[in-house]
C-alpha cells in the first residue's frame, strides 16, 4: 500500500517536471525565431498537401465514374466489331482464330462473344391478312450472356410453340416513325408487337418449312434480330446452303468503351464499332492528363515545402545551437530534445493536413451537389485511399521531421 | 560510482606538463566515492582541462578514464545524459547559466531534467542559506558573477549524483558566503554519500578534504 502511494506520487511528480520542463525548453528554444518562415512553410505545405490530397481524391472520384454501377452505361459496355469492309476484303471478312484470341487476350477486354448469321434463307409473314406483311430476313444469335433481354420465353427447342426473336429497338423506331407514315399504317408499340405472332418460312432442299415467330423483347445492344443460340444451330446444321463459315462478327464486354487503348487496338487491327460509343476516348485523354498534372505538381509543392520545413527546422536548431550544447552539457539526453522538438513541430503538420482534409470534403461535397444536378454521380464524402493518402503522407513527414531532428542535434551537439 | 584516471595528459599541455611533476597527469589515480578531493593548481596547470575531461567535454588526452571500470569514451549519448543527470554534477569555472531564464529556472531546469530527486521548494530553502533567495526570479544574466556563482552551486545541488566536482567555485565569493555555500555543499554531499572534487589555485580549509592533490 505504502508502495503504491509513493509510487503514484513519483509518477505524479514526474508528470509535472516532464511539464515544467517542456515549458523551460520552450523558453530556450525559440521557434519563433523565424516566424515569417514559419507562416511561409506553413502556407507552403498546406497548399502542397491540398494539392496533393485532391489530386487523390479526384484520382478516386474519375476512377469511380468510370467504373461504378450507377455511371456505367450498359448499352456502351457492348461493342460489336466486324473488320473495316474495303475494296480489298470483300467476301473475306471472317474473323479467323487468331485474331478471336488476340482480341480475348486483351486487358481492356472482359468477354467475347462471337455473332452467327443464319445460313439459311428465310421471311416472316402475317399469320392474318387484317395486318398483311412479308419481309425476306436474316437472324443472328449470340451466346445468351450478351443478351440484356430478360424474358421467360427465351428458349427453344423442336418442341417450342414459336421462335422468340429479339429486336433491335431501332427497327420498331423505324417503323413507328417513317414506314407506318408512309404505308398508311398504326403504329404499334412495343407491348402490342410482342402480342404479334408472325410466321417465319424457312426455305429447305424440300421446300418451305413455316415456323411460328414472336417478338420477346427489344434491345440496343446488337442491331441485329437476335435468336436463340439452339434454333440457329438448328437450322444452320440442318438448312444451310454454305459450308461452315467463320463468324464476321464478335461482340466484346468492356469495362470501358472509352479507354484510348481500345480504340488504338480496334484501329490497328482494322475493325469497326459504333464510334459513338468509343467518342469518350478523346476527351479521356485529355481528363487523364489533367489528373497527371493534378499528381506532379502536388507532389512537386510536397517536395518544395518539405524542404522549406526542413530548413526550418534545421534553421530553429541552428539559431539555438547554443542553448542546444548547454542543455546537452548540463544533461538533456538527445532523446529528450528530439522528443521535445518533434512535438514542437508535428502537432503543425496535424494540423495542416486536417485543415486540408476539411476543404477537401467541402471541395467534394459542392461536386457532389453540383454535379448531380448533370446526373454524374460522385461520392457524398471522401474515400478512404484519400484518408489513407493523407496518414501515410503524416508518416512521411513525421519520418522526415524525426530523421532532420536527430540529424541536427547530432551536428549541433558534436 | 568510482573514477579511476590513467596516464591521463592532455594532448595541447603534453610538453608543457612533462617538464614538471604532478600528483594528477601521467599517473595512475582512484578517486573513491565518498572521497573530499581537493586538487591545488596554480594557472594554466590544466585545471579546468581536468574538469572537462572528466565530464566528458573534451577527449584530446593521452591515457584513459574510468567511471567504474567502464571506458569514458564508450559512454555516449543517453547514457551519458543519465550519467550527468544522476552521477555527476558540476560547477564549471564559467558557471554556464541561461542567461535568459530566471535564477529559478536555471535551477529547476537541472531539478526536472530527471525524475526531480527534491520538490521546487527546496529551491528556495538552498537559495534563502546562500543568500540569494531575493534574486530567483530575476534573470541570471542580469545577477552579479558572485550572485550566479551561488546559483550555479544551487544548480548542481538540486540533482540527485555521487561525484560533485567543481573547478573553482567561491572565486568570487566572500569568506562568509564560502562558509554558508561550502557548509550546503558538505551538508548535501554526506546526504547522498557522494564525492566531492574541488579545484582551486591555493590551499584552503573549506572541507575535510580527504585527499589533496597538486596538478
Amino acid at each position: 500500500m505504502r508502495i503504491q502511494i509513493l509510487t503514484t506520487r513519483i509518477d505524479i511528480n514526474f508528470e509535472r517536471a516532464m511539464r515544467s520542463l517542456n515549458t523551460l525548453l520552450k523558453k530556450l528554444i525559440r521557434t519563433a525565431t523565424g516566424r515569417k518562415r514559419f507562416v511561409m512553410a506553413f502556407i507552403g505545405l498546406s497548399v502542397a498537401m491540398l494539392l496533393i490530397l485532391s489530386a487523390v481524391q479526384i484520382q478516386v472520384d474519375y476512377n469511380d465514374l468510370l467504373n461504378s454501377k450507377t455511371n456505367q452505361d450498359s448499352i456502351a459496355n457492348f461493342l460489336v466489331v466486324n473488320k473495316v469492309l474495303t475494296d480489298r476484303n470483300l467476301g473475306a471478312t471472317s474473323l479467323n482464330d487468331s485474331e478471336i484470341a488476340d482480341l480475348k487476350r486483351q486487358g481492356f477486354v472482359e468477354a467475347v462473344g462471337l455473332l452467327t448469321p443464319s445460313r439459311f434463307k428465310a421471311s416472316i409473314q402475317s399469320a392474318s391478312d387484317r395486318f398483311p406483311f412479308f419481309t425476306d430476313i436474316a437472324f443472328e444469335s449470340v451466346p445468351n450472356d450478351f443478351i440484356d433481354v430478360v424474358s421467360k420465353d427465351w428458349h427453344w427447342d423442336e418442341s417450342s410453340r414459336f421462335v422468340p426473336i429479339i429486336a433491335p429497338n431501332m427497327f420498331l423506331d423505324f417503323y413507328n416513325f417513317q414506314f407506318s407514315f408512309s404505308q398508311n399504317l398504326p403504329q404499334l408499340t412495343q407491348t402490342v408487337v410482342k402480342m404479334i405472332v408472325f410466321k417465319i418460312n424457312v426455305y429447305t432442299p424440300n421446300g418451305i418449312m413455316t415456323l411460328n415467330g414472336k417478338v420477346v423483347g427489344f434491345s440496343d445492344r446488337i442491331s441485329s434480330l437476335l435468336v436463340p443460340q439452339e434454333f440457329m444451330n438448328w437450322g444452320n446444321s440442318r438448312f444451310a446452303n454454305a459450308a461452315n463459315a467463320k463468324p464476321s462478327r464478335a461482340i466484346l464486354r468492356t469495362k470501358d468503351p472509352g479507354n484510348p487503348t481500345l480504340v488504338s487496338y480496334l484501329k490497328e487491327k482494322g475493325l469497326a464499332t459504333d464510334a459513338d460509343k468509343t467518342r469518350f476516348s478523346r476527351y479521356r485523354h485529355i481528363v487523364d492528363l489533367v489528373v497527371k498534372i493534378a499528381w506532379v505538381t502536388g507532389l512537386l509543392m510536397f517536395l518544395f515545402a518539405m524542404v522549406i520545413f526542413t530548413l526550418f527546422i534545421q534553421l530553429t536548431i541552428a539559431s539555438c545551437k547554443e542553448e542546444i550544447i548547454l542543455l546537452v552539457t548540463l544533461g538533456a539526453s538527445p532523446g529528450q530534445l528530439r522528443h521535445f522538438l518533434v512535438r514542437q513541430f508535428f502537432p503543425v503538420n496535424v494540423l495542416i493536413v486536417l485543415i486540408s482534409m476539411i476543404m477537401i470534403t467541402g471541395l467534394q461535397y459542392g461536386a457532389h451537389i453540383w454535379l448531380a444536378r448533370q446526373n454524374v454521380y460522385l461520392d457524398t464524402w471522401l474515400g478512404p485511399t484519400t484518408f489513407i493518402a493523407a496518414a501515410a503522407i503524416l508518416g512521411l513527414i513525421w519520418a522526415v521531421n524525426r530523421v532532420t531532428i536527430r540529424k541536427y542535434i547530432r551536428l549541433s551537439t558534436n | 560510482m568510482m573514477i579511476k584516471l590513467e596516464q591521463l595528459v592532455p594532448r595541447p599541455l603534453k610538453d608543457r606538463l612533462s617538464a614538471r611533476p604532478s600528483d594528477i597527469w601521467n599517473t595512475t589515480l582512484t578517486l573513491e566515492p565518498g572521497n573530499i578531493v581537493k586538487i591545488k593548481a596554480p594557472s594554466g596547470s590544466g585545471k579546468t582541462t581536468l574538469i572537462h575531461i572528466i565530464y566528458k567535454l573534451r577527449q584530446d588526452y593521452d591515457g584513459s578514464v574510468y567511471f567504474d571500470e567502464r571506458p569514458l569514451p564508450a559512454i555516449v549519448e543517453n547514457e551519458l545524459a543519465i550519467v550527468r543527470q544522476t552521477q555527476m554534477a558540476v560547477v564549471f569555472q564559467d558557471l554556464r547559466l541561461f542567461p535568459n531564464l530566471t535564477a529559478r529556472e536555471n535551477i529547476d531546469l537541472k531539478r526536472i531534467l530527471q525524475t526531480p530527486l527534491y520538490d521546487a521548494e527546496k529551491i528556495d530553502e538552498m537559495a534563502e542559506r546562500l543568500g540569494v533567495k531575493h534574486i530567483l526570479e530575476q534573470q541570471a544574466g542580469i545577477c552579479s558573477y558572485g550572485e550566479q556563482q551561488r546559483i550555479a552551486i544551487i544548480r548542481s545541488l538540486i540533482q540527485p549524483f555521487s561525484w560533485l566536482i567543481m573547478d573553482e567555485p567561491f572565486s568570487h565569493l566572500d569568506n562568509n558566503n564560502t562558509r554558508l555555500a561550502a557548509s550546503l555543499i558538505a551538508e548535501e554531499c554526506k546526504k547522498r554519500g557522494a564525492g566531492l572534487l574541488v579545484t582551486d589555485l591555493d590551499e584552503d580549509s573549506n572541507f575535510d578534504y580527504t585527499h589533496r592533490y597538486q596538478l
